[in-house]
């Protein structure tokens, strides 16, 4: 083992990747014998490839579990795929009326159903979007009293227009007439 | 007649796109432990290692079909596995590991990185070293430290790794030293 407390030294920069490829074995045949040939004249990554070998194999260790545990993990896993083939043979079977024939027929008639749904609304929102909204002053607009109060004047004009016509006639001088009163009066002030 | 135990994977994944589910279960047996064990480098934890692992192998099966065979199998397997314990790292911030003082505890000081065998010293030297290399591995680019533990700790040859990564041979390369040369970094003080 290394002297503990000596700083891990560093590789020559330029060969420093190389001899991270080479401590892993992924060199090529020309590669691995130049690294050899600079560790055998270069202390430095000599240092660097052995720090490397005594360090890394411990890094991030593996627990070492009993077999108890991978039965178990493999009767879980198991259990976990065929609970889901369970679920999907549910679905598949309560879907299966829905193949054959079936798929199509009810793909055209939700496409049907979608175009009505859309042209009636696309009708309504172009009448909505397009209808210029009604620009009468709040002035003019009348509630159902006004419009009471306006049908008794019509009424009342209408009378008037009947007095007047009754006075601008000649009156016949008979009994009848002498003793026939007024039927209306009505104060226009 | 050939036991389905001895048949290669890509005959085992043919026979189980063709219906036959109990093949899957020899993969599973197959690949059990190499996958729960790169769920543990990632995730420090052994119950979340499991449920990775075996969530893994269910998204394995259900996509089963889906396998093309271009790649081999364990490297797509292995890159579900991957997937998995990265989308777990984010989800949960930051990677969980496991106390330090108990991984080394549990091997009897086994496993720390200096040799801890005759001064109590060196001892809490050794500790504080494995501490420091742990958390440097834990405060890796997920790129590096994947590159790092498939290659350092399951031994997956650099061109498989491309393939599980995604990437190219020179890229992981890169990641592998820049992971080893961090490392490094961190414990030039104590070893």
């Amino acid at each position: 083992m290394k002297n503990h407390g000596a700083p891990l030294e560093g590789a020559c920069k330029s060969y420093e990747e190389d001899l991270v490829l080479y401590y892993y074995g992924e060199s090529g045949a020309a590669e691995r014998a130049a690294m050899q040939q600079h560790m055998s004249e270069c202390g430095r990554c000599r240092n660097f490839v052995e720090d490397l070998g005594r360090v890394l194999p411990q890094m991030a260790p593996q627990p070492e579990l009993p077999q108890s545990f991978w039965d178990s993990y493999f009767r879980e896993t198991m259990a976990k795929l065929d609970a889901h083939e369970t679920r999907q043979s549910w679905w598949s079977s309560w879907l299966a009326p829905l193949n054959g024939w079936l798929v199509p027929a009810f793909g055209t008639m939700a496409v049907a159903a979608l175009a009505i749904t859309l042209v009636l609304e696309k009708s309504d929102l172009v009448s909505f979007v397009y209808t210029p909204a009604p620009s009468i002053p709040v002035e003019v607009l009348v509630d159902s009293n006004q419009l009471e109060f306006f049908k008794s004047l019509e009424i009342l004009e209408s009378l008037g227009t009947l007095e007047k016509l009754d006075a601008s006639k000649p009156q016949p001088k008979t009994s009848e007439n002498n003793n026939r009163k007024p039927t209306t009066s009505v104060d226009y002030a | 007649m050939e036991s389905t135990h001895d048949l290669g994977d890509e005959v085992l994944v043919s026979l189980c796109q063709q219906g036959q589910a109990d093949c899957f279960e020899v993969l599973v047996r197959r690949y059990m432990e190499k996958a729960f064990h790169i769920a543990y480098n990632f995730t420090r934890n052994t119950e979340t290692a499991k449920d990775i692992s075996q969530d893994a192998f269910l998204r394995a099966y259900t996509n089963i079909k889906r396998f093309d065979g271009r790649s081999s199998f364990y490297t797509w397997f292995y890159r579900i596995v991957v997937n998995l314990c990265l989308d777990h790292a984010r989800r949960s911030g930051r990677v969980m590991w496991e106390s330090l003082d108990k991984t080394a505890g549990e091997s009897g000081g086994q496993r720390q990185l200096v040799d801890t065998q005759y001064q109590p010293d060196q001892q809490a030297i050794a500790g504080e070293a494995t501490r420091r290399a742990n958390a440097t591995l834990e405060s890796m680019p997920n790129k590096q430290r994947t590159a790092f533990l498939l290659r350092n700790q399951q031994g997956l040859p650099i061109a498989d790794i491309a393939k599980v990564m995604k990437t190219t041979e020179g890229t992981v390369r890169v990641y592998l030293h820049r992971a080893v040369a961090a490392l490094r970094h961190s414990l030039v003080e104590f070893v």
